[in-house]
């Protein structure tokens, strides 16, 4: 008791600068975000009126933002499934005892340290329909790729996002799972190989159901990344190709110069609160399916 | 002899598919820097030549050159390095008081800080944009640096690391007359070493790399302007300067390849342990 | 036990995420929040089919000069030391370059008054002056044709027709029309700077190959046309022109150019300029033929569509310089020709040199020259300061002194905004030497003498322009022409309404 009491003005003191930071940075933004958003205010936000808080409602209802949510969701279906997949094959490749793996391993981690405006600008450097070099190599056997472009097209764009996501993120990935795979006790693969099991059986009945865990980690990091997506929408797309504006994403949407709220604080403040408690909802989500996993797996 | 020929084909059969894969990853980057090191007139040629034939550095001199790209890079290095330190003792801080301290409410307030997490950055950024401006942050280190300096993944990840330490360490300690500060600097802090690395590398990544929260807070003021913002401008720039951004592009990934070589082992150690953080 | 527990949760999220977008489905536009303007969506508030002559103008008001702020030009001579200004502007690339240079000399020529650059893209320093509060704005800031009655509304500036006045500061060589761009209900706002419009870039060498004279491109709709199917028939060119729908050019700025050269209003209230508008109006039969055309060219494989330009703003450019399928010819905003000819003099496209590019005024309904002032004007923010009032302005006056816009216009392509610059050096030397650069300036000058020759102001126009550029993108495509236009006007009317609820 006495101890509890003691240690008080060191506590207060230590965490007063975290705790400082954090209320002015990240809770008041979002109790500032929760009351404007039903606010409606002229362009210097000087003169407000209270539109309610049947705005939220408006906003979310609205086909913008059901539309951007859409796209979001369309993103983390195209590149999490798919930047797995491409993370495992590249683990599972280089997890060989060889000569120079190291080598391979370096290349297939070097991703990871592009930031989003370097990898959506190489790809937007690429995919340049008329002086691109994508389009000088392969116009010929698709012409979407000059005609109009792969992220002027509003069937291709936001896949070719997902391809500079997918291609940003395979760094990541790879590091992630070649450690669940470099955790997998060895001696497993040889009881399997001793009973006679062929290299899928090995790989579906011993290495996928061991690296679960770091598959789950890394689906729920690049379902946020997705859902969170702005830096390679504003360089690769700008939101587009018009009219679907098909690539414009739920912080596209909020932040994005062509958006067309980008210079309304009220209803940028509801989308974006929007947008949080839709992330508390994968979070629930994902946070059950890892009790789960944490549940069977011990 | 006939299985050694197997493994052998086995063998050389994986090189053949590592070295495939790495063109296929690798391409991008080649593609790019290609295109940087050519003159004007054979960087866009047709048929595209990929060959590293003909180099000159005139691209990447002119995007250093207009783009001012040495005073970004400085300004990146500037922000990631003051964001790191003071991620680092911010969180050493807390996650001593959340490890090592008794008070009252310090479970409930440990899950406050937590829930901070859920909170993502792109929904912040709407309000904290008008913070800055109301504080004259807008274009100023301090509107850069100062709203990053608590991680509450920091302070998770160094209490977990602290728990770990024998509680005898501190006990002992105490004993012995060694302040709370002093016991922090001096034994606990030295023990997390590992764990502090990784978290200064993943910090200085995280802000060396971030480009919304740069975008909002820097508005057109190249003497405090990042490198990642700094690109985007190169891309905008107008029609006869449409290569420069291949050059802007070397510069800027240049640093963090030569990090990526350099610390790739502490890289690892810290994405792993945001795999613990789930 | 463990792989169909993790299937489960993945498909639970995704189950999860479904839902929230299947549970919620027709709504209605994001713009029409806000507890005022819920009558604002109603559909068919657009007045089809009403010319110039039906719209119902509103009553002619004026802002009286006296309730906004002064202008104390003579301020600097009571001060000692130098006052440091800053000025937000909106030049990239090469424009930069030049307005640096022009800054750099300014600030060498005397101690009085030191300018401090900071340099965005139009819709960036546009969205940071909005932004800001009113003590981090900067002195002095250009803007975009289409932020003028925005930025009237922040009620945040001086306007220089008080310093005009205060300073009796002699605009007798400007050019009427600029400065009528940027005067509204009888107050000169801000002081036009750079002046562009859309001209035709062309090939000359394809044109030759075609069988067309090279030294003249087409002046009316028609004559595209119908250099285009010569253009493609002969095989000259894969297109005869690359349209794209850019918000502030082919999907927006340029329609506006079209209505006045058919000497139509945009907006009511005569373009927004005598009373505050309240609707568009190019769902009329003007905008309905001038989309069809446009979307005939398309489709007789004439045109191709690159896209939205505003991206880069210069994919249409490249589309000329293409290896393999390059297209004749583009209209793109005459600023882009200095830098243009730069880069084609650099070698960088061995199938298009500078030589090959010639220019033409745009070409228009009937073939009548005639063009809206775009570019982008200086305001003087009320800063509180009377210094920095007066500062700004003295270094306002030496960017549209003649011989400082002679240069800026020689290595820009931008218009002067003032005659006497032409009779300058080094202006007068370029235009005798290379008449491409006089193009946009006699197109400008020959504008019919109408009120439709002052352009479109409206709080909103940067959005207006990007719900039109988001249809003109749709019919580019094949889609109904009045349909297309009709929603986008709907759309765009219930903008203004709800911004002028909220601003008026």
């Amino acid at each position: 008791m006495k101890r509890r009491l003691r240690d008080i003005p060191w506590a207060v003191t230590m965490l007063v600068p975290s705790m400082a930071l954090l209320a002015v940075w990240t809770v008041y933004p979002l109790v500032k975000a929760v009351q404007n958003g039903h606010l409606s205010c002229d362009s210097t936000g000087n003169r407000c009126t209270d539109a309610g808080w049947g705005q939220y409602k408006v906003v979310f209802l609205s086909n913008e933002f059901q539309h951007a949510l859409l796209v979001s969701i369309k993103l983390a279906l195209l590149t999490v499934p798919a930047g797995v997949v491409f993370g495992v094959g590249l683990a599972v490749l280089a997890d060989k005892q060889l000569r120079a793996i190291g080598v391979f391993r370096t290349i297939f981690s070097s991703t990871v340290a592009t930031s989003v405006a370097v990898a959506s600008l190489v790809w937007f450097v690429l995919l340049q329909p008329q002086i691109g070099v994508l389009s000088d190599l392969f116009s010929g056997w698709f012409p979407v790729l000059k005609n109009p472009g792969l992220l002027n097209d509003h069937g291709t764009a936001l896949s070719a996002v997902a391809l500079s996501s997918i291609w940003a993120n395979l760094g990541f990935t790879f590091i992630i799972v070649t450690a669940g795979l470099q955790s997998v006790p060895r001696e497993l693969y040889e009881s399997a190989y001793v009973d006679g099991a062929g290299s899928v059986r090995r790989f579906t009945d011993i290495t996928l159901p061991m690296i679960m865990p770091s598959l789950l980690f890394v689906s729920i990091v690049l379902t946020t990344r997705a859902l969170q997506s702005y830096g390679e929408i504003a360089l690769l797309t700008g939101g587009g190709p018009n009219p679907q504006k098909s690539t414009t994403t739920i912080p596209y949407l909020i932040y994005g110069q062509n958006s067309i709220i980008h210079n309304n604080l009220q209803i940028k403040s509801a989308a974006a609160v929007l947008l949080f408690l839709i992330s508390l909802v994968f979070a629930v989500v994902q946070f059950r399916g890892f009790e789960k996993r944490v549940h069977y797996g011990s | 002899m006939a299985a050694d020929t197997v493994r052998g084909a086995r063998k050389a059969g994986r090189y053949a598919l590592l070295v495939a894969v790495s063109a296929v990853v690798l391409f991008p980057i080649w593609a790019v820097l290609m295109q940087a090191l050519k003159s004007g007139p054979d960087s866009l040629d047709h048929p595209r030549s990929l060959l590293p034939v003909d180099l000159t550095f005139g691209t990447i001199r002119a995007a250093w050159d207009q783009g001012d790209l040495g005073r970004l890079l400085l300004n990146s290095m500037f922000v990631s390095v003051m964001v790191t330190i003071g991620v680092v003792i911010t969180s050493l801080l807390a996650a001593y008081a959340f490890a090592f301290l008794q008070f009252p409410l310090k479970g409930p307030l440990f899950i406050a800080f937590l829930a901070t997490m859920l909170v993502p950055g792109e929904v912040t950024v709407v309000i904290n944009q008008k913070t800055a401006d109301s504080l004259g942050w807008i274009n100023s280190y301090q509107g850069l640096i100062v709203p990053s300096l608590a991680s509450t993944f920091g302070v998770f990840l160094v209490r977990q690391m602290f728990l770990q330490l024998p509680r005898e360490l501190r006990e002992a300690a105490s004993l012995d007359g060694v302040g709370h500060l002093r016991f922090l600097w001096e034994v606990a802090a030295p023990l997390s070493r590992p764990t502090l690395g990784a978290l200064g590398l993943f910090t200085f990544l995280g802000t060396w790399n971030a480009y919304l929260w740069p975008s909002q807070v820097i508005r057109g003021d190249r003497a405090h302007e990042t490198i990642q913002i700094g690109l985007e401008r190169l891309k905008n720039s107008d029609i006869s300067k449409i290569n420069l951004v291949t050059g802007g592009l070397v510069v800027a990934a240049l640093p963090i390849f030569v990090m990526l070589v350099l610390f790739q082992r502490q890289l690892v150690r810290g994405l792993t342990a945001g795999a613990v953080k789930g | 036990m463990r792989r169909s527990s993790s299937r489960r949760s993945s498909s639970l999220f995704v189950l999860a995420a479904l839902g929230l977008v299947a549970a919620c489905s027709g709504g209605g536009s994001i713009t029409n929040s806000g507890g005022t303007t819920t009558t604002a969506a109603a559909p068919g508030t657009g007045t089809p089919g009403t010319g110039a002559a039906s719209t119902s103008a509103a009553t002619t008001s004026t802002v009286p000069l006296d309730s906004l702020p002064g202008c104390p030009t003579d301020a600097l001579a009571s001060t000692t030391g130098t006052t440091t200004i800053s000025f937000w502007h909106g030049m990239s690339g090469a424009l930069n370059d030049e307005l640096v240079k022009l800054t750099d000399a300014y600030n060498a020529s005397q101690t009085k008054v030191k300018v401090k650059l900071v340099q965005g893209s139009y819709e960036q320093t546009a969205d940071n002056y909005l932004q800001a509060s009113q003590g981090n704005r900067p002195d002095l800031v250009q803007m975009p044709e289409y932020m003028v009655q925005s930025i009237i509304d922040t009620k945040s500036t001086v306007p220089v027709g008080k310093c005009i006045a205060a300073s009796k500061f002699d605009t007798s060589a400007f050019l009427p029309s600029a400065l009528a761009a940027y005067s509204t209900q009888g107050v000169q706002w801000s002081m036009p700077f750079n002046i562009s419009n859309p001209v035709l870039f062309y090939n000359k060498k394809v044109f030759v190959a075609a069988g067309l004279d090279p030294n003249k491109p087409p002046q009316s709709l028609e004559e595209l046309k119908a250099d285009s199917q010569k253009i493609v028939s002969t095989g000259a060119a894969k297109y005869g022109i690359a349209l794209e729908s850019g918000f502030d050019s082919g999907g927006g700025w340029y329609v506006e150019q079209w209505f006045a050269k058919s000497e139509q209003f945009y907006l009511d209230g005569q373009n927004g300029r005598q009373a505050r508008a309240t609707k568009v109006l190019y769902n009329n039969q003007t905008g309905v033929d001038l989309l069809t055309y446009l979307q005939g060219l398309i489709n007789d494989k004439l045109a191709v569509n690159v896209g939205d330009n505003s991206g880069s703003g210069y994919d249409n450019l490249l589309k000329m310089a293409d290896a393999k399928e390059p297209a004749a010819m583009t209209i793109n905003t005459s600023a882009s020709l200095g830098p243009v000819l730069e880069v084609l003099k650099g070698g960088q496209f061995p199938q298009l040199t500078a030589d090959d590019v010639g220019v033409g005024p745009m070409p228009g309904p009937d073939g009548k020259p005639g063009a809206l002032i775009g570019g982008a004007s200086l305001w003087v923010v009320n800063s509180g300061s009377d210094a920095k009032t007066a500062a700004a302005w003295d270094y306002l006056t030496y960017l549209v002194a003649a011989q400082q816009q002679s240069e800026w216009a020689s290595t820009t392509g931008y218009i002067p905004v003032r005659t006497d610059a032409t009779t300058l050096d080094p202006y007068k030397t370029t235009l005798a030497t290379d008449p491409r650069f006089s193009v946009a300036f006699d197109q400008l000058k020959a504008s019919p003498d109408a009120p439709t020759s002052a352009g479109p102001v409206v709080g909103p126009l940067r959005e207006v322009r990007s719900v039109l550029a988001t249809a003109v993108a749709a019919i580019l495509n094949g889609a109904d022409v009045k349909k297309s236009l009709d929603n986008a006007a709907n759309q765009a009317n219930a903008l203004i309404t709800d911004y002028n609820n909220r601003n008026g």
